[in-house]
């Protein structure tokens, strides 16, 4: 009788603290926790970020398992297309008597002995470009002559870690490319002021909070 | 003795020193002032100068100051004739035939506004009607239009940040654009995200982080972190706050409503991250400025001695656009989305990163992670 009497009392403490852990639906342990619980059952929201890019034109492209917008350049070329002006090879176009051309174009890119103009311009075929092994690639593809080198950062980018995000957080994605941020002859950026000035301070001196 | 505390304590007569001295400031019971007044101190002195002149209100609290209050017949008629009228100057602009349709509509507006409930326990129907009442009132008082929304927290969405430290070159467009969106004040020039410079080597060190550079950007040999509202799955600000006026929506916002909002700043206290902001002022925005897409949580006009913060512009946000930061910001170092869709790009960021958040060991689960290149 006695040992029916603990077990039942067992049992009833067992219950009470296996239910106490739980404060309530809903609760984790962690974020992550909740975060890989709530994303099991995940639909996609009825949102699209599409009127948000405005009259921003994409292309679609897919590198790996990511699939992205990512702005069209050629139409931002102004010169483009290049055999308008480079209709000669560039021996005869650099004599003297012909107006000069591109005389902005400031190399800062690698040094000379990695990176030339050819590096990613043909010649032969100003209209494209191409890599390192000849390959020709579009003025809409060039992200893919940066990945050659700047492999971490390609990686980052197809993930969305590096490269800014346009348009809003909802599907489809778009994403700034290489050229959007970086100029490609001179890639790093310069040093500029600040657009504001930081004003905590001014805002707790006049609190009288400043310590 | 303390006599002039700022805070009040109950007087349950055990303190002996304080009677004699109370009466002795009325003047008219036991005993004459001046046969005091050789051995009063200067403390002593302090608070018989006080009692004379406001007397019990000192020492009583809150409704306490207004009814406790010994007077006799007459004034007390006079009082309760003032307050009516009072009353009844609210009511009559409201059934007036004499007064114009817009006052009686604006004076309908601020009381339905004046006693309506927590935005928190609304229902669709309230939120839509409070909404509608607050943009007409600025119609009625300007003259011109705004749009506001109550939009609710979607479903199946949890918003989280990251930073990205190594990007982040200091250049303050985020803090520009921020207060554009979100209709700051101009005049304490409030501003939800600070920027910190730190030093190469140093690591995070907040009390040594410069918050005020002006200088070219980004400085030799330093590096720049930016903080805002963290947007906490487990807010302390939320817990503290005694008449629940901020509190976390489904998809991970934690928002205020200003309207329910008393001013008593422990949320301010209780925030780890200088995350929150007071309206030690009226706000003021030149109406050329004011952002006119706002919603009830976000960045709608607030008022003088509310608290206020980073919402990741609720108004952007839930109608899938960024927030004001991270789009103005140059240089990507901003990411935002849903941490709930695999596919999102914070997803990404969390899973192959190296990131981290402060002051995780606080258990307040901010949604706001860091990480480098």
């Amino acid at each position: 009788m006695n040992r029916k009497k603990d077990i039942y009392i067992l049992a009833c403490l067992f219950t009470v603290t296996f239910f106490s852990c739980k404060h309530g639906e809903g609760e984790y342990h962690s974020l992550y926790d909740k975060i890989e619980a709530e994303s099991k059952v995940y639909h996609d929201t009825t949102m699209t970020s599409e009127t948000f890019l405005n009259d921003i034109k994409t292309i679609k492209i897919t590198e790996g398992e990511h699939t992205f917008l990512i702005p069209e350049r050629k139409g931002q070329i102004k010169s483009y297309a290049c055999i308008e002006c480079h209709t000669e090879p560039l021996d005869k176009l650099k004599s003297k008597d012909i107006k000069k051309a591109h005389w902005d174009i400031n190399m800062a890119h690698a040094d000379i002995s990695t990176m030339n103009c050819a590096t990613c311009h043909n010649g032969n075929d100003m209209n494209n470009l191409n890599t390192l092994t000849g390959i020709k690639v579009d003025f809409n593809s060039s992200y893919k002559l940066c990945a050659q080198c700047h492999s971490s950062q390609f990686e980052d980018w197809k993930g969305g870690a590096h490269g800014k995000r346009i348009g809003g957080w909802v599907a489809p994605r778009a994403s700034f490319t290489c050229v959007n941020c970086h100029n490609p002859h001179s890639p790093s950026f310069e040093t500029r002021w600040p657009s504001r000035f930081n004003t905590e301070q001014i805002e707790e001196s006049h609190e009288g909070l400043a310590h | 003795m303390s006599d002039n505390k700022k805070w009040y304590s109950l007087n349950l007569g055990f303190n002996g020193n304080k009677e004699p001295k109370k009466s002795c400031g009325c003047g008219k019971t036991s005993g004459g002032c001046g046969d005091h007044n050789n051995d009063m101190s200067e403390d002593a002195f302090f608070e018989a100068a006080v009692d004379a002149s406001i007397g019990d209100e000192v020492r009583k609290d809150g409704f306490e100051q207004v009814f406790d209050i010994k007077m006799d017949r007459r004034s007390a008629f006079k009082k309760l004739t003032a307050s009516l009228l009072i009353g009844a100057g609210a009511v009559s602009t409201s059934c007036s035939v004499v007064a114009g349709d817009d006052s009686k509509e604006k004076a309908q507006i601020d009381w339905e506004e004046q006693f309506k409930g927590n935005y928190k326990l609304m229902t669709d129907k309230e939120k839509k009607g409070t909404v509608e009442r607050l943009m007409r009132s600025y119609e009625l008082r300007t003259g011109k239009n705004i749009s506001m929304t109550s939009e609710n927290a979607k479903e199946d969405v949890l918003f989280g940040y990251a930073f990205n430290i190594s990007k982040c070159q200091g250049y303050m467009d985020c803090v520009n654009a921020c207060i554009e969106e979100n209709n700051q004040d101009r005049n304490s020039q409030m501003q939800y995200i600070r920027i910190h410079e730190m030093k190469d080597g140093n690591g995070f060190k907040f009390d040594e982080a410069d918050d005020n550079y002006y200088h070219e950007v980004p400085a030799e040999g330093h590096f720049y972190m930016g903080t805002q509202c963290f947007h906490c799955d487990n807010p302390p600000c939320v817990e503290v706050c005694p008449v629940q006026a901020t509190w976390r929506e489904d998809d991970g916002l934690v928002v205020i409503d200003y309207d329910w909002c008393v001013g008593c700043r422990y949320c301010m206290a209780a925030c780890p991250y200088d995350g929150r902001r007071f309206n030690w002022s009226k706000p003021e925005v030149p109406e050329a400025e004011i952002n006119k897409n706002q919603h009830y949580l976000g960045n709608r006009m607030r008022k003088k001695g509310v608290m206020e913060k980073c919402t990741f512009c609720v108004q952007r946000s839930r109608k899938g656009q960024n927030p004001a930061c991270v789009e103005a910001c140059p240089t990507g170092a901003r990411i935002f989305g849903n941490l709930l869709d695999p596919n999102s790009t914070i997803r990404w960021v969390l899973e192959n990163k190296k990131v981290f958040r402060l002051k995780e060991d606080l258990g307040t689960e901010p949604k706001f992670w860091y990480f480098m290149d």
